[in-house]
């Protein structure tokens, strides 16, 4: 159905720390993200899925296996020209000093310029776009340590779409937001996809949230991929107990007709470890 | 309807054919400012001392003339005062470097241990009777060795920001107790000797060192313009750097060994003139607004702040005090006020 994905994830085994005393985190995990859907990662805490995105984004080397971007090796492109292809978000980055919107937007542009060309036309014809889709265009001039949670993140997805690039990744874009917000982050990412064509992928901690907004969902356990396909057949109550250890009912979201899950109320022990 | 054109904040554009260029409006402001207040410091250094000459006379001698100043002028207080403005600018440049990579504005070469490399080779060459002759180039790989050992602590941890800052403070902290050793056991008028040589002066000193530093500026220079656009991406944080194309390890190797190679080369000939690496960018930066210290301006600050630090220990007192004497008295105060200010900061918001 996906005849050629974006990202392929072969065989990739990572591990934090030297090998004979390092923890691997992800071992000998496969994975396809198809390009132009909008990709979410979903498993319980530390099960690797920050660490997935960080590999595919190059952040992070692993210690075997391969991420290909359009049948590339992201490890082997030069960094400053794969950032021309694919962007990522880290989770929480750190807001430099006074710094204005557009001035932290603008540093998207960096891989695509030089020291004789500082600002080109087209810089400024996609810092502009990136200010507007992302809908902080009104926020140019404001220093960002001004701004709120919800605005300061569609800053720093300003600052990506300024990269333009035809990827995104997001690691926990809505943590610390508040459900507004959340949903507005969220609403702006569906937007990128289904009207701007790119591919996403974020990593996301509500269920819920990724039943609504994915149109791929790839759930994790212990550093392996358990299941991977439409919300409707990844978020099931045998996949949730399964993924989470967590026993729920899945119901028909009233709004949407997406998978709605709903834990069940346990009396004695967590059911999980 | 039109587009408002669109470019960084406070930033003049300059297109020429593909190129283009985008200049701080500010920053060129703070340097014609920073360089008439160093003209005027130069003028008064060279007026000011046992015998005042005034300024014309100055100008008349330094440009050959015969006016009886020559002495006095050219050959006493020209020299030390140019050095104090090229020392001073590598002190700056070096600060800049340290503290942009250390993302920590308390990091310059005094406190990552530089400083103190030199200084105890400098400490052995002189009480260890090896004589003037080698010190310099004792003190420079004594600076470049301390520097070195910072780099292998601090590159088993991936070379982090906080991890740079420990290793050094570890590396210094050792080797100020080593030179302590030497001094105590050593006899009374080779320590003292040592003692203002790791304070720091520009008495007695003048081209040779002058050539020297400026030698080394010059060889950098290439260096010098890369750093000052990697330096851009320095107020991110690394995984944004990376997400962006920027090799960030080989970006902060890079920095750190270009601020270490000229804090090196500024100790090992003048001595440690203290605090000017260490505030120097950090009033540059108040000035110019920015969010990282900027070179040029730092430089232009630090090659400021030595010349007048030996003018007012040259004047201001019965017995001349060293550079580095006036610049630890004012550097103190500096650097308490920083720390009372951060820590305001840290708890009103």
């Amino acid at each position: 159905m996906n005849p050629e994905p974006r990202l392929a994830v072969h065989g990739l085994t990572v591990a934090y720390g030297k090998p004979p005393r390092g923890r691997v985190v992800i071992d000998g995990l496969d994975a396809q993200i198809p390009a132009g859907r909008f990709t979410v990662i979903i498993g319980p805490n530390a099960c690797g899925k920050s660490t997935l995105l960080r590999t595919i984004a190059r952040l992070h080397k692993p210690l075997a296996g391969t991420v290909t971007l359009d049948g590339a090796d992201v490890h082997q492109i030069p960094t400053r020209r794969l950032a021309r292809r694919l962007a990522v978000l880290p989770q929480s980055p750190l807001v430099p000093e006074g710094v204005s919107v557009t001035d932290l937007v603008a540093r998207g542009r960096s891989p695509h310029q030089s020291w004789w060309r500082q600002w080109s036309p087209a810089d400024e014809k996609a810092v502009a776009r990136a200010l507007s889709l992302a809908g902080v265009a009104d926020l140019a001039a404001r220093p960002v340590d001004t701004l709120s949670g919800g605005q300061r993140q569609r800053v720093w997805i300003a600052m990506i779409l300024a990269q333009d690039t035809d990827t995104l990744l997001l690691d926990e874009p809505t943590t610390y937001l508040d459900l507004a917000h959340q949903i507005e982050v969220l609403d702006l990412l569906r937007r990128l996809n289904t009207e701007d064509g790119r591919t996403i992928v974020a990593v996301l901690h509500d269920l819920n949230e990724a039943a609504r907004y994915a149109d791929e969902v790839i759930a994790m356990r212990d550093g392996r991929v358990i299941t991977q396909g439409s919300p409707d057949k990844v978020i099931t109550a045998a996949n949730v107990e399964a993924v989470f250890g967590l026993r729920c009912a899945v119901v028909a979201c009233p709004v949407t007709g997406k998978p709605l899950v709903i834990p069940h109320i346990t009396t004695g022990e967590p059911t999980h470890s | 309807m039109s587009a408002p054109t669109l470019r960084p904040t406070g930033r003049t554009l300059i297109r020429v054919s593909g190129a283009s260029f985008l200049l701080r409006r500010r920053s060129i402001a703070v340097t014609m400012l920073l360089l008439a207040a160093l003209a005027a410091a130069v003028a008064a250094s060279l007026s000011f001392g046992r015998t005042f000459v005034a300024f014309p006379d100055v100008l008349d001698t330094v440009l050959g003339a015969d006016t009886g100043y020559q002495v006095t002028v050219n050959t006493l207080r020209l020299p030390r005062t140019v050095l104090a403005v090229v020392a001073g600018a590598a002190f700056g440049l070096a600060g800049s470097l340290i503290q942009s990579v250390a993302r920590n504005p308390l990091a310059s070469p005094d406190v990552i241990g530089v400083t103190q490399g030199a200084g105890l080779a400098a400490t052995i060459a002189l009480t260890g009777g090896l004589g003037i002759g080698v010190l310099v180039g004792s003190s420079l790989a004594g600076a470049l060795l301390a520097a070195l050992l910072v780099f292998a602590i601090a590159g088993r941890g991936g070379m982090g920001a906080n991890r740079f800052v420990l290793a050094g403070i570890a590396v210094a902290v050792a080797l100020r107790a080593v030179t302590q050793m030497f001094l105590i056991s050593a006899d009374a008028i080779d320590a003292q000797r040592a003692q203002i040589w790791i304070i720091g002066t520009l008495s007695g000193r003048g081209w040779n060192e002058t050539a020297m530093i400026a030698a080394a500026i010059t060889v950098l220079l290439p260096a010098l313009l890369w750093a000052s656009s990697a330096m851009n991406s320095t107020a991110l944080d690394d995984d944004t750097a990376r997400g962006l194309g920027v090799h960030v390890t080989r970006r902060r190797v890079g920095l750190a060994a270009i601020g270490i190679a000229l804090a090196a080369v500024a100790t090992a000939n003048v001595g440690a003139i203290e605090f000017v690496a260490l505030v120097a960018p950090q009033v540059a930066r108040r000035l110019t607004r920015t969010e990282r210290p900027p070179l040029l301006t730092a430089a232009l600050t630090g090659a400021l702040l030595t010349v007048v630090a030996d003018l007012l220990g040259r004047n201001l007192f019965a017995t001349p005090l060293p550079a580095g004497v006036v610049t630890a008295v004012l550097g103190g105060p500096y650097l308490i006020l920083l720390l009372i200010r951060r820590g305001a900061k840290g708890t009103s918001t």
